[in-house]
């Protein structure tokens, strides 16, 4: 089960409200590459892992990714707060607001809604820890991206520390699938799926 | 314990089936930053800190309760991915266990003067305090 925890796993304090780069980063809340899809993907995928050690890595990924969904929405509602008329006017941002004021809702930058198609639980080990090692990596582009798109220290601080978190989830995973492949049949790894086969 | 490598290299299998993905694994017993440096790093490990344009996030956070137990939690969580694959690692081990005991410390206190961080510890003054604000995603200019 899950308890929550009153606080965040990293502090998000934004001085400044900035509708424009809140529609950028909204991208990370519910995008193709966002940490709502990185969470899922992980722990979704646990059920099907065949030793515990694998299981553990995803469970304890997988909960570390909700805690930074947190920390995005933290950003989001922090640079949306108390907006002027001329605010919501901002393009890019006056298009996210006709549907949701100042929520927080999971969505890609480019507008389409969160959606399991940008995930997969394959339920084959060896998929599925290369889904995750690619997966870090493409969330590492978006951070890298939001660094080139803004310039507001407050924002980027958060920024660095998320991304940063991207390059130590690819590696534990890199390693994950090396202690799975130690375990399987080294002249076939591939000669069954230990998710299924017997 | 094998040989030290540079902190940024780790160890790749001398042969090993063809068609696979490899990473490197980060060698046993890595150096360490502190909790509070490897929070703004977004690792506790030098080797595998790799910025992005040079930008990197140069000062520790002001030292805060809040702070003090994030940091603890942050290294607790990175050691805790690391263990999970390197249990054998004795000296991280240690290091997690000196961590999760600075932790619990510092949480008892940190409820004492602040309130709860959990909803099990809300009764604790004799009052139900968890619905208290601020939440953890309000804007907060001291903490």
């Amino acid at each position: 089960m899950f308890v929550y925890e009153k606080k965040l796993q990293y502090p998000v304090k934004i001085a400044n409200p900035n509708p424009k780069l809140a529609s950028i980063i909204i991208s990370q809340y519910g995008g193709p590459d966002g940490e709502l899809g990185a969470s899922l993907r992980y722990l979704s995928q646990r059920y099907s892992m065949p030793f515990p050690e694998l299981q553990g890595l995803l469970t304890d990924i997988g909960s570390e990714e909700l805690g930074h969904l947190e920390m995005v929405g933290a950003i989001i509602h922090q640079l949306t707060r108390k907006l002027s008329d001329e605010q919501i006017q901002t393009p890019g941002f006056a298009q996210y607001f006709v549907d949701h004021t100042a929520g927080v809702y999971p969505t890609a930058a480019s507008g389409f809604p969160f959606s399991a198609a940008s995930i997969a639980v394959k339920g084959d080990p060896i998929a599925d820890l290369t889904e995750d090692l690619a997966a870090e990596q493409k969330a590492r582009v978006t951070y890298d991206n939001i660094l080139r798109l803004s310039d507001d220290p407050d924002v980027n601080d958060v920024i660095k520390f998320l991304r940063e978190r991207e390059i130590v989830h690819f590696q534990r995973f890199g390693e994950a699938i090396q202690n799975l492949r130690e375990r399987l049949n080294q002249k076939n790894v591939y000669a069954m799926n230990p998710a299924f086969d017997r | 314990m094998q040989e030290q490598l540079r902190p940024g290299c780790g160890i790749l299998p001398a042969a090993a089936p063809l068609a696979n993905p490899y990473v490197p694994f980060q060698q046993y017993d890595p150096n360490t930053y502190g909790a509070k440096t490897g929070l703004v790093r977004g690792t506790l490990f030098p080797g595998l800190d790799l910025p992005f344009l040079g930008m990197v996030n140069r000062d520790e956070k002001p030292d805060t309760p809040m702070h003090e137990l994030q940091a603890l939690h942050f290294a607790i969580a990175e050691l805790g991915l690391y263990l999970d694959t390197h249990p054998e690692d004795t000296q991280a081990t240690e290091l997690f266990r000196e961590y999760a005991e600075l932790y619990k410390t510092g949480y008892a206190r940190y409820e004492q003067t602040y309130g709860p961080l959990c909803q099990k510890d809300a009764a604790q003054s004799g009052r139900y305090t968890w619905t208290q604000g601020p939440w953890p995603w309000e804007y907060k200019q001291e903490d």
